[in-house]
């Protein structure tokens, strides 16, 4: 197993790490969800930590995987095409809070979620909602798509320059057959 | 009460029982109970007996948790590693054990405050003797909400608080107790046991403050207390600087009576960093507020002030050393903060005096808050001229070091608010400091980008440098600490807030741990005030709404008056000064509602859930103090929501608002079990952006017994809030719904339509409110 230092390198957790994902490795694992969730943080544009066209990767992603999105209600608005794509606005605390449930019939009403891919939220924010999932959802394996390895996740990139993400999230799109 | 001990003596006395010679019974206190309010039924509430009111509120709002640290660390046993459902040798699982460390820290805050309260209340003991009277001012009659509601007494002197002391710091052992491995094993018992501490805590926070209010005639409630001046550039540099950090006012306030005694008052800058600087502007409104504790490092290390005087709280763990770095004289004063320092208590002053001055000692500890104005005073005028002579700047080795820079991102990588240090730092090396200038209002000050650093560049010396001329003429007005919420403050505004007409009284309290600056809370206080919520504030929060001003050049203090009402911003002191905020909420449930107070905690608290639209906001939190005093005011019923970085407190307690069987009460009248939710949907919640947290409060401000206009008014300031900050109507404001006489008049027909479609149907409002205490019922059917 290969282990990554924690983007913010005091985030030191315990044994248990992601696992680190290439962009391409990610595609395949995808491909296996049944029921995937994106969850779009509140630092999804934001020029240090996300990209300006993200809201458009999350919408091509979720097509390609046919996934739901949730986003932190302050970048809610910023969906304005997502076209048939619906867009659930909840804060995330609340929505890992229902993750938590295994009852939860998810935001349709349809049932749970099995893999829960996390995007553009604050760092240390998301770690500690990685870290809920990782200890009280075992039914939900979590996937930490930002360019900052997250070690309560259950899949991570590593840590990595915008560019090079870029490159990451285009390859992954790629791969589930999503090349423009 | 009468502290008297009572003496009964007797010489000698036959009976067929008994026969006895020279008995001398003495009791410690005896108790004159002239209080015409009867007795409640939880009077100084041992660890179990709010226990049953606990677990009713755990139920609704379960503790999330989100662990810091996947093991537990606390006995030899481990490390044992507790990830996702193993236990530790001990038997504890993940989520017991992250209620273990909540209540920890619960307690680590619980216990300053007893601390503080204990200490200021020796000092002011002394000073002014047991028989000092507890006075408010005259338009504050209910002096102790919280003691009256929790232990049951009246204190009417100085020494009267003494046995609530007592009682906090006992009960506080055996909360501690309850933490050692095979002590407690269910995580919702913890969490009850949180709860407990957090209530002591706010019950030492009272103790501190009607102290030092009586004792050293702090304002009293008053709406217009005076304009203090706030800012890195508030000090005249050209006098001698005395500076004060911590929050024990003790020290500092002999300072300034020492000045006075020798006429030298305002020939010497007497400044304080923390909520220290706001009791002394409480004290005298001539001392002055350097800021909040985000800036105790970058001032300390320049060298501005002669002398620093520490006492306790939030006090950084290299202060001393970095003041003396720079030539500051150190005195710390209290048992907490030793330092490694020599105790010179007992030596004379002179000595000490002659000591500092010479540089044979560049800090002491000194016990002894008399003694201690005397040698900050001295010593100051003492060095301060040669000090000024000797000033070297040292900004050309400065700005060359940070040319070492290699980007190689550790600095941001340590940064709590992964600001782009590196990228700043690297843009020095060609001299354009403009990203310096940047982050000058985002950082918190911590100094992690220093220690991170492997070229040893000093970044905080670089943003200083960046930032010289904006910190220099850095100045802003904040009102000095009013203290209590007067009585008929609350006859006036307890109807309009329990029928809702006043939206929601919204409290921002806490440290400055912000995930953006400071600025974020200043632009949230300015939207509710304008809002005609009634705005507080206290400690760090208080001095950071300050730092901002408008396009007038006004702060928000001289924007907004400083009365307790709708409109309005009152800051009413330091820390300890939040007993106020809480204190406002009991007196409203008992000097509007009629409600008995004395040891009738559950009731009150009842009462507060179901009826007082009020909210906290933490955004900066950072210390434990903050996680015991929110989490005693969500016993009382009073929802808190944090910033981002609260979610590394580990702990939350939300509702769920799709659980319906949640929010049952029972109708106050006949006893029916009503539908009453989600309101207030969370207890203890964190929220990612400042946006969310301003929509959050506006829901959280709910309440179950609002009016329908006044749940019109709530309801409309939610909508509006979410269309103005995420840009769409919320999808869930039917939730809050419950009639249609709920909806707001301008825009009926839209949601009405909205509601349609989402199945919404009316549900009942009970007439004379709802409670979660059986015992509440009138009549049961």
């Amino acid at each position: 197993m290969t282990v990554a230092v924690p983007w913010q390198t005091g985030n030191i957790v315990g044994p248990k790490n992601a696992l680190l994902l290439t962009p391409e490795n990610c595609a395949r694992l995808l491909k296996a969800a049944k029921r995937p969730l994106i969850v779009v943080g509140a630092h999804a544009t934001k020029p240090s930590v996300g990209l300006p066209d993200l809201i458009e990767y999350v919408l091509r992603l979720a097509k390609l995987i046919k996934a739901q999105v949730a986003a932190s209600p302050a970048v809610q608005s910023q969906f304005k095409s997502s076209g048939s794509q619906q867009v659930f606005g909840l804060g995330l605390e609340d929505l890992t809070n229902r993750l938590n449930d295994k009852q939860w019939k998810g935001f349709d009403g349809k049932g749970g979620y099995d893999y829960v891919l996390m995007i553009g939220g604050v760092y240390y924010f998301e770690s500690q909602m990685l870290a809920t999932l990782k200890h009280f959802a075992p039914h939900v394996r979590t996937v930490s798509l930002d360019r900052f390895y997250q070690p309560n996740a259950t899949f991570s990139f590593s840590n990595m320059d915008l560019g090079k993400w870029k490159e990451g999230l285009d390859a992954m799109i790629e791969e589930l057959g999503g090349k423009d | 009460m009468d502290g008297t001990p009572a003496r009964i003596s007797i010489k000698q006395l036959e009976t067929s029982l008994v026969s006895l010679r020279g008995l001398e019974v003495v009791l410690g206190k005896v108790v004159q109970d002239d209080w015409d309010e009867k007795m409640g039924p939880t009077p100084y509430p041992s660890v179990t007996t709010l226990r049953s009111w606990d677990h009713r509120l755990l139920q609704r709002y379960e503790p999330f948790y989100s662990p810091l640290c996947d093991m537990c660390c606390l006995c030899t046993y481990g490390k044992c590693d507790l990830t996702a459902g193993k236990k530790g040798a001990c038997g504890i699982d993940i989520r017991t054990q992250q209620g273990k460390i909540v209540l920890l820290a619960c307690l680590m805050g619980a216990a300053t405050h007893a601390t503080h309260s204990r200490h200021i209340l020796d000092y002011l003991i002394k000073k002014r003797g047991r028989d000092h009277p507890i006075s408010l001012g005259e338009e504050v009659i209910l002096e102790a909400p919280i003691i009256r509601t929790v232990a049951g007494v009246r204190p009417k002197t100085l020494g009267d608080l003494e046995e609530v002391v007592d009682y906090v710091t006992s009960q506080i052992t055996q909360l501690l107790s309850a933490t050692a491995t095979g002590q407690e094993s269910n995580y919702l018992d913890y969490e009850s046991k949180a709860l407990h501490a957090g209530m002591l805590d706010n019950v030492a926070l009272e103790i501190s403050d009607i102290a030092q209010i009586s004792g050293l005639n702090f304002p009293k409630g008053d709406p217009n207390a005076a304009l203090i001046d706030i800012g890195m550039g508030v000090v005249d540099k050209s006098k001698p600087v005395i500076l004060c950090v911590g929050h024990n006012v003790a020290p500092g306030a002999e300072t300034i009576d020492f000045l006075e005694k020798e006429g030298l008052y305002g020939q010497v800058e007497v400044a304080g960093i923390c909520c220290t600087a706001h009791d002394l502007a409480r004290y005298r409104s001539g001392a002055k507020i350097i800021g909040p504790l985000s800036k105790q490092l970058m001032f300390v290390k320049s060298g501005v002030a002669d002398v620093m005087i520490v006492d306790q709280e939030c006090v950084r763990a290299d202060i001393v050393e970095e003041a003396q770095k720079v030539g500051t004289r150190v005195i710390t004063t209290v048992d907490q903060i030793c330092a490694g320092l020599p105790d010179m208590t007992s030596t004379s002053a002179e000595s000490v005096i002659e000591q500092l001055t010479s540089g044979k000692q560049r800090a002491v500890l000194v016990r002894d808050p008399v003694k201690v104005a005397q040698i900050a005073v001295k010593t100051a005028l003492s060095i301060a001229p040669a000090r000024r002579g000797q000033t070297v700047s040292k900004d050309e080795e400065i700005l060359a070091a940070a040319t070492k820079c290699t980007l190689c991102h550790e600095c941001r990588r340590a940064c709590p608010n992964d600001l782009e240090i590196d990228v700043a730092v690297n843009e020095a090396r060609s001299g354009s400091m403009q990203k310096l200038l940047l982050l000058y209002d985002f950082c918190m000050n911590c100094g992690r980008c220093v220690s991170a650093c492997a070229r040893h560049i000093p970044i905080l010396d670089l943003l200083e440098i960046a930032n010289r001329e904006k910190i220099k003429n850095e100045r802003f007005k904040i009102r000095a600490g009013r203290g209590p919420i007067l009585d008929t403050e609350i006859r006036n505004v307890g109807r309009p807030i329990v029928m809702g007409e006043i939206p929601g009284v919204v409290a921002f309290v806490g440290c400055s741990n912000y995930p953006n600056g400071g600025k974020e809370l200043a632009e949230m206080a300015d939207e509710f005030a304008r809002r005609r919520f009634i705005v507080v504030a206290s400690g760090c929060s208080a001095m950071d709404m300050a730092r901002y001003n408008d396009e007038n050049g006004q702060s928000l203090y001289e924007k907004y008056p400083g009365d307790f009402d709708a409109g309005c911003i009152a800051n009413v002191g330091s820390c300890v000064a939040n007993a106020h905020i809480i204190g406002a909420a009991i007196k409203i449930a008992n000097i509007f509602a009629k409600r008995p107070l004395r040891a009738n905690f559950e009731e009150i608290a009842d009462y507060i859930l179901n009826r007082v639209g009020a909210v906290a906001i933490a955004w900066g939190a950072q210390h434990q103090k903050a996680a015991s005093i929110g989490t005693g005011v969500n016993r009382l019923g009073v929802p808190v929501i944090l910033g981002p970085h609260g979610a590394k407190y580990r702990r939350a307690y939300l509702g769920r608002s799709d659980k319906d069987e949640r929010w049952m009460a029972s109708d106050v009248r006949s006893g029916r079990s009503v539908y009453v939710g989600p309101a207030p949907e969370h207890l203890m919640y964190v929220a990612e952006t400042k946006e969310e947290a301003m929509v959050m409060a506006a829901r959280l401000v709910m309440r179950p017994s609002d009016t329908s206009k006044g749940r019109l008014i709530k309801l409309s300031n939610y909508i509006d809030l979410h269309r103005k900050l995420f840009g769409k109507m919320p999808e869930d404001f039917h939730l809050f719904v419950r009639t249609e006489t709920d909806l707001p008049l301008g825009m009926k027909d839209v949601l009405l339509t909205m509601m349609k479609e989402k199945g919404w149907k009316p549900k009942e409002i009970p007439e004379l409110g709802s409670t979660i205490l059986d015992r509440l019922v009138s009549r049961k059917v």
